[in-house]
């Protein structure tokens, strides 16, 4: 279908300055995003890191206090329900506790923001292996959210908000999901996603934003951030090395956790290193290298240290 | 089931509605059958009430006792429906289905995480409450219509001897104070997104009605109060003897719109947080 790109719309999600208090608490600090069409985006962060307010906003199932929204162009308290019925959207915590048989349900919500395909509730509902015909509050916590996965993609919405899509699903259905994500894309819809399961964005995403405190500390292309991301660095060198290596290393920026230790000729290194590698490798050239693995930054490790970075009110962007 | 989810889902014109009525109707047939239980165990008593010993027990009875509980005209068929159903047992029943039903709308809903779900799709929040609201109505309205079938179907066999319109009339201000109490409770769980606030003012609205119009019945410098109660504005006129009263209806019907109203920008307004 691509809506999103068909109808000419730039941006999928546009969000700048979006502020959300409740009462005294700010839950979210002007928050920037910006979704490009046909992408899968992925938002990351801890827990309270207002993911799933940023995602309830654009949904207008929360107003926020003061910023500008656009989803598909249009600004969701105005857009209404010709907006929704072009959004499908999986609550973060998703909870069904009616009596009604899944199939009554999912129709009831195709009546709402249909027209759904014939058949696409069923292929979707044996795609993932969910029963259409028990109750929704007798499914266990991994059947529901097949549920909300059915529901967000049954009338193929240009625009699919997923709040932690494959919280509860087993390894195998995950999996899954998450190609229908891929699909999604390919096939033009947008796809943005929360998440604090690290590997999925990997997997999945195409750019990234990382949320801490309600604010974005870092946004970019999933190998973007990687760059800009924590190694860990160990090395063995023979000759030369102690303190004035020590010195040297303390002086480079990024540089942490060092640990030098002598092995009787040999002098072991361990550090953790953000940001850019060169200097460091520089500086281990005084000496020998005998030996030296540079482990390929993960994506939780750099995050962690963006959250760190964020209460220092340090903001990086891509340019 | 599976066939029908089989058929292609369009969307349909008031989706909510639609929804609120066919999933209810379990508690539909439940409250159903105990109108007709009760109606049909006190109904036929009446030819065996009517008697000199009744009335002598009444006479010993205190005023207050008699005036509280509504048994003064007891001896008309009229007076005996209204004070053994209408007034009595079929007001406690209708007043709980409202409140039951009020408060599940929007605030259970929310409670439940139903409707942030259902919020994210293509349905407006006022689209929502207002469906909501009906979908309440139809279904008091649909008790009306069983409690009006039962008791007209008793008339003649308990020598009631009401009439048609009459029985229409009591009917309306019936399902009327149920409906008041309904809507207060679907305005207070929209004000606070929660159920259990939904039951408390509605069930709060419908106690203080009932004891206001007996306080008022008891204590003439207090009977000013009436005009506060909605079961006085129901049942105030005898409608069962009396026929329609335009004004308390006015009220009831008037009433509960206002608190639909009320629900409507409640709901429209705020965050649903669940």
């Amino acid at each position: 279908m691509g809506d999103a790109g068909s109808t000419g719309e730039p941006v999928a999600v546009r969000v700048r300055g979006l502020h959300k208090k409740y009462g005294a608490h700010t839950a979210l600090h002007a928050l920037d995003l910006t979704v490009p069409p046909g992408s899968i985006f992925g938002l990351i962060g801890p827990n309270g890191a207002g993911k799933t307010t940023t995602l309830r906003v654009l949904l207008d199932i929360i107003r926020p206090t003061s910023g500008e929204v656009s989803v598909l162009g249009a600004d969701p308290r105005a857009g209404g329900a010709a907006l929704r019925r072009r959004i499908g959207y999986i609550p973060g915590e998703l909870r069904l506790a009616s009596r009604v048989g899944v199939g009554a349900m999912l129709r009831h919500l195709a009546e709402i923001s249909g027209p759904v395909a014939p058949g696409a509730i069923e292929s979707l509902a044996e795609r993932l292996g969910l029963d259409l015909t028990r109750p929704v509050r007798t499914l266990s916590k991994g059947n529901k959210q097949k549920v909300g996965v059915v529901q967000a993609f049954m009338h193929h919405p240009a625009l699919l908000v997923l709040d932690e899509p494959t919280s509860g699903l087993d390894p195998l259905v995950q999996r899954e999901v998450l190609a229908m994500l891929r699909e999604a894309r390919d096939d033009g819809q947008t796809v943005l996603l929360s998440s604090h399961v690290l590997s999925e964005i990997q997997q999945t995403a195409d750019d990234v934003a990382v949320l801490a405190e309600g604010r974005v500390v870092a946004e970019g292309s999933v190998a973007t951030l990687r760059i800009a991301s924590v190694r860990r660095l160990q090395a063995t060198l023979a000759g030369g090395a102690g303190e004035a290596l020590r010195t040297e290393l303390d002086g480079v920026p990024g540089v942490a956790d060092l640990d030098i230790t002598a092995l009787g000729e040999l002098t072991r290194v361990s550090a953790t290193v953000r940001g850019d590698i060169d200097p460091v490798i520089r500086a281990l050239c005084t000496g020998m290298i005998r030996e030296l693995t540079v482990e390929e930054p993960d994506l939780e490790e750099s995050v962690l240290g963006l959250y760190g970075a964020a209460s220092g009110a340090t903001r990086r962007r891509r340019s | 089931m599976t066939a029908e989810v089989r058929a292609p889902a369009r969307p349909v014109v008031v989706p909510v509605l639609r929804r609120g009525l066919l999933d209810g109707w379990r508690g539909q047939i439940g409250w159903s059958i105990g109108i007709v239980a009760i109606v049909g165990l006190y109904l036929p008593l009446f030819p065996a009430m009517r008697s000199p010993e009744l009335t002598g027990l009444l006479d010993s009875l205190p005023r207050e006792l008699v005036r509280t509980i509504g048994y003064e005209d007891i001896a008309t068929g009229a007076g005996y429906t209204q004070a053994t159903f209408f007034g009595l047992i079929g007001f406690v029943l209708i007043t709980i289905a409202g409140i039951v039903w009020g408060a599940a709308a929007i605030g259970g809903a929310e409670e439940s995480g139903r409707l942030e779900l259902t919020l994210a799709h293509a349905v407006g929040r006022v689209q929502y409450a207002l469906e909501s609201a009906v979908a309440v109505l139809v279904k008091l309205l649909l008790l009306g219509v069983v409690a009006w079938i039962a008791v007209a179907i008793l008339n003649g066999p308990a020598e009631l001897d009401v009439s048609t319109s009459n029985l229409a009339a009591v009917v309306l201000a019936w399902v009327g104070v149920g409906l008041f109490s309904a809507t207060a409770a679907l305005a207070a769980g929209a004000v606070a997104g929660r159920r259990s606030w939904g039951v408390g003012i509605g069930a709060g609205v419908a106690v203080a009605g009932y004891v206001l119009q007996a306080v008022a019945n008891n204590a003439d410098d207090l009977d000013g109060l009436r005009i506060f109660s909605p079961f006085e504005w129901a049942f105030g006129q005898a409608p069962l003897a009396n026929g329609v009263d335009g004004p308390g209806l006015a009220l009831l019907w008037g009433g509960s719109a206002l608190l639909t109203a009320v629900a409507t920008a409640a709901l429209a307004r705020r965050d649903v947080t669940g």
